[in-house]
């Protein structure tokens, strides 16, 4: 009967979106598992991250949503629906768990997600109220939307929205990824053994309009390494960043060429966090693999322009540092700045201003994140308090009424 | 007993007539030769049937191309030795139902001499005998169907599977009820345009939800292409705006994904949307209402189509084949009777547009040269239509200056001409040699009621009898003709009038609309043939869930009964239920579903 009730107990987390996002779900992940250190606690995710899912502490069973499965299946049924296929579906999820979770916390506002926890929990906590078809928001989802219409002086951090909607406070310590020992492929079993700085470089982004042009990268790269205290960087991002990566090594003097991995469209996900691990340093603008970095213990330095602003998807945590641009695509880069961030980050309370970008700074405290501005004023009081405390009494009413 | 005696006996305990057939026919439509590999292989006309060097492998080569799902029986055209038919045996389950079309006992006498038969045999039925006991044999067999052919083998036997493939179709339309969703693609000008208005119309009265993506509308900016002088700017303009109708199709197709696509002659559809299409699983078909001969664009879209419909038999089909078409049906022009129609004319119109003689057309080549010869006879001429410049011996009986005529003009004059002329078009002098599709105007005036004299096209006898169309076999004949003619007005009257039931029996485009989609039905078992059939009707939907997914079946009869239902119609039916409906793990399953679908046709 014990066993009975304890899976009756049991919970999901459900993240269907990228990368960065089930890495910033990870605050969280932590929360709820430390409010109820003894319910299990799983996690739902896209298949290809699974394994960035299992390095989650303290994580449950790992269930993959197949996209790319229900995609084919919806290709199947259009224009020639058969009741009978809707077994092959039913056999799936059934394969996903044999019975329902007693509670599905919800981090997307996407309508797959929210069907999902309906399909596989008897209770949803997320940004729909009351259930797939009844659109009210909760407050913390009204609250992201405002943000993303309208930004303003929200401070709070995407991740600890997440805890907001799932009824907890942000972790009193930014947390970490758990990464077993993992074997590199290569010459990239030597990253980060050899003594002095070692920085990944995220040479692609997501979209086209958030990358960093080539030429700007062989200039950042070229004036790191041209500094005498020893220093490697590595090249990371995905096949499809491969171009860019050959490009780069092209464009930089052979003398330093010696001092340049390229791990491009070489690593598995644990493998790119081993890697990431290894480095002192995460540089670029995709977030994604900057949001890992800070997750498994390296800092992280961001440039953000086109729709990437700080306070929202900084790096989470301490320490970490983010330039940010006052346009959607910059035309300077603060080169030797950011450059400057690394090598001397002790005295870059000093820095002088840069055109066009702003630098910030992340620290931690009982509300989540937040990033405070190096060399100037936050225009911007920070409110998060506030805002808790407002949003958590409207989510309590709204309890107290259902 | 040798291998002759133990098949036919074989057979003859579950088909006693087809072997006393085989018996009867002595053989010898093939010449049995031994392979490298020892077996037997044949021969016929000089080709081989089988291959010379191992035919098994070759057999297993040609049934492993071959798909099947579960639930079809499989036609196979082509008899040979058979080896194709034991080898598709073997790669079936044994469920799956096999039909060998027999059209000549010799071939299957022959097979049987040349090796014994296993017991795949006893799997196979045999659909023999004339064309409408084959066509019954098959129909009863059971649905789906799926045809295959043999190719090597069913050579043989071209027109007799075409006929079988007639009644079959036939048989598809008469039990069609089920309502596709069809997307019609237009032209933006041209002689296609109304032809596509036409069969928007019959496919609409046929009870299918159509939708016609209607080019037309983009005529004027396309027109203001043709003012530029410099010819590289222009054509390289005209191929760009094209490329954008494409882009523009695609768009209005995502939208509101039909089950199938069909393009009339000319629409701006390029081959890389058409693959894009195909991948995305859209089913697309072509009605080439134009002469191959004169416009040849389709060897560049010949592959791209899945359906390929033309107004002309061979050589034009071999040469769609060649260019890398997968299926490419004859579907002759037709008439609209709502429009093509006798009219009562009053007095003033009769004077207008009636004549002795008349002809309705652009001034090709061939009319130039043959026309002058009417001019000045005892009777009146009037000569209709454009693209007449330059031909000062017409000048007299052109009529309003060489002004287009429209449609409406046209049915006036049709009705109010004892004789009226109908010569196709042709580049050249005197009548097209090769002349072998009917034009759209035949059908039409015959539909009107109204006299015509046309051209000898190698194709008319199928259409028309000799009592219904007076034809023309020389530029020379036609003052002697229409001196004849005009002496009849009693058996013009007979004839134009057979001529017209003719037409509404089974010359419409309801009727050429009905065998487009049966072809495609009967072709596409998996796909068009089962909504055609109302299998996606509500109630049949409705009694398959009812025992796995009763949630489902209950949200299905909400539906009338006969109106088809897919998985948009179902999401949104569930969301209809308003906030607070109760949904049950079958409802969230299909809006989930749903969910994905609504990005699957990402086209653009």
């Amino acid at each position: 009967m014990q066993h009975d009730d304890e899976a009756g107990e049991r919970r999901l987390l459900i993240q269907l979106a990228r990368l960065g996002d089930l890495v910033q779900s990870l605050p969280a992940f932590a929360s709820l598992t430390a409010r109820d250190p003894h319910r299990s606690l799983d996690l739902l995710c896209p298949a290809p991250l699974a394994d960035v899912a299992r390095l989650f502490p303290e994580v449950g069973r790992v269930l993959q949503w197949n996209g790319t499965q229900w995609h084919r299946w919806a290709e199947s049924f259009v224009g020639e629906f058969q009741s009978s296929w809707l077994r092959e579906v039913d056999q799936y999820l059934a394969g996903l768990t044999t019975e329902s979770y007693k509670m599905a916390y919800v981090l997307n506002h996407h309508p797959r997600a929210i069907l999902a926890a309906t399909l596989l929990a008897t209770e949803v906590q997320g940004p729909y109220l009351r259930g797939p078809l009844h659109e009210e928001l909760s407050p913390w989802a009204l609250y992201l939307r405002q943000v993303a219409q309208t930004r303003g002086s929200n401070r709070i951090h995407l991740s600890d929205t997440f805890c907001g909607l799932c009824g907890v406070t942000p972790p009193s310590v930014a947390p970490r990824l758990l990464l077993p020992s993992i074997d590199l492929p290569g010459d990239l079993a030597e990253v980060g053994i050899s003594a002095g700085q070692w920085i990944a470089v995220v040479v692609g982004a997501g979209d086209a309009d958030r990358s960093i042009p080539v030429a700007v990268w062989i200039e950042w790269i070229s004036t790191m390494l041209a500094q005498d205290s020893p220093c490697a960087v590595v090249l990371i991002g995905t096949e499809r960043d491969q171009p860019t990566a050959l490009a780069i090594q092209d464009g930089l003097s052979p003398i330093i060429a010696g001092r340049l991995w390229d791990a491009t469209g070489r690593t598995t996900l644990p493998q790119l966090a081993t890697i990431l691990k290894r480095c002192h340093w995460a540089v670029g603008a995709d977030t994604g693999p900057l949001h890992l970095a800070a997750a498994v213990g390296a800092s992280a330095m961001g440039f953000y322009f086109s729709r990437a602003r700080v306070h929202e998807t900084g790096p989470y945590g301490q320490g970490h540092w983010v330039w940010q641009a006052d346009c959607a695509q910059p035309e300077t880069w603060p080169i030797q700045a950011s450059v400057k961030v690394i090598r001397e980050s002790a005295t870059v309370l000093e820095h002088e201003p840069v055109e066009g970008w702003s630098l910030w700074q992340s620290h931690h405290d009982e509300w989540g994140a937040i990033f405070r501005s190096v060399g100037g004023r936050d225009p911007q009081d920070d409110q998060r308090a506030v805002v808790w405390h407002q949003l958590t009494e409207q989510h309590l009413s709204l309890q107290g009424m259902r | 007993m040798n291998s002759f005696e133990i098949n036919v006996s074989r057979l003859a305990q579950r088909d006693p007539a087809l072997a006393a057939a085989i018996r009867q026919s002595g053989g010898g439509a093939l010449e049995i030769l031994p392979a490298r590999t020892g077996l037997m292989s044949a021969r016929a006309n000089g080709r081989w049937i089988h291959s010379a060097y191992d035919p098994i492998k070759e057999a297993q080569a040609w049934a492993e191309g071959q798909t099947h799902q579960e639930g079809e029986t499989i036609i196979v055209f082509g008899v040979g030795l058979l080896y194709h038919v034991e080898a598709l045996c073997a790669r079936l389950s044994r469920t799956a139902p096999v039909v060998v079309v027999v059209p000549d006992p010799s071939v299957l006498a022959d097979a049987a001499a040349a090796r014994t038969w296993g017991d795949w045999m006893d799997r196979v039925s045999w659909a023999w005998g004339t064309t409408e006991a084959i066509g019954e044999r098959i129909a009863d067999a059971g649905h789906p169907l799926r045809l295959v052919t043999y190719a090597p083998a069913a050579s043989l036997h071209v027109d007799s599977h075409r006929a079988i493939e007639t009644v079959l179709q036939r048989k598809t339309a008469t039990q069609a009820g089920g309502q596709l969703r069809i997307a019609v693609v237009g032209p933006i000008y041209g002689g296609s345009l109304p032809i596509t208005r036409y069969a928007v119309s019959a496919l609409e009265s046929l009870g299918h939800h159509v939708r016609w993506l209607d080019h037309s509308v983009h005529a004027t900016s396309y027109h203001q292409l043709e003012l530029l002088q410099n010819a590289q700017h222009r054509l390289a303009l005209q191929s760009k705006y094209a490329e954008m109708l494409s882009r523009v199709t695609m768009a209005q197709l995502a939208e509101d994904p039909p089950d199938l696509v069909l393009s009339l002659a000319q629409s701006p559809l390029i081959l890389p949307a058409l693959e894009h299409l195909r991948r995305k699983r859209f089913l697309t078909a072509m009605w080439f209402v134009e002469n191959y001969r004169h416009l040849t664009y389709w060897q560049q879209l010949a592959a791209g189509y899945d359906f390929w419909f033309v107004i002309q038999q061979e050589p034009c089909i071999a040469a769609l084949k060649r260019a890398g078409a997968k299926d490419v049906g004859y579907l002759p022009m037709a008439a609209d009777p709502s429009l093509h129609r006798p009219l009562e004319l009053t007095k003033e119109e009769r004077e207008t547009y009636g004549s002795d003689v008349s002809f309705v057309g652009a001034g090709y080549a061939n009319r130039r040269e043959i026309f002058p010869r009417l001019v000045g006879q005892d009777w009146t001429f009037k000569l209709w239509g454009n693209e007449w410049d330059g031909a000062t011996s017409l000048s007299s009986v052109l009529q309003r200056n060489g002004a287009r005529v429209d449609t409406d003009t046209c049915q006036k004059i049709f009705n109010a001409s004892a004789v009226n002329l109908n010569l196709h078009s042709w580049a050249g002098t005197g009548l097209d040699p090769d002349g072998d599709f009917v034009n759209p105007r035949t059908f039409e005036l015959a539909a009107c009621g109204a006299f015509q004299l046309a051209d000898r096209r190698s194709l008319m006898p199928d259409l028309f009898a000799e009592n219904e169309i007076a034809t023309l076999s020389s530029p020379e004949a036609l003052p002697g003709e229409i001196t004849r003619w005009l002496r009849e007005p009693e058996q013009r009257a007979a004839m134009a009038a057979q001529a017209r039931q003719r037409v509404l029996a089974e010359h419409t485009y309801v009727h050429r609309m009905k065998d487009l989609l049966s072809r495609i039905g009967l072709a596409s078992p998996d796909r068009i043939g089962p909504i055609l059939r109302g299998d996606r009707q509500a109630e049949t939907l409705a009694v398959a869930a009812a025992d796995s997914f009763p949630s489902l079946a209950s949200t299905l009869r909400t539906f009338p009964s006969t109106q088809r239902v897919e998985l948009k119609q179902l999401a949104t039916q569930i969301r209809s239920r308003g906030p607070m409906g109760i949904l049950s793990r079958e409802d969230l399953m299909l809006l989930m579903l749903d969910e994905y679908r609504s990005e699957t046709k990402d086209l653009v």
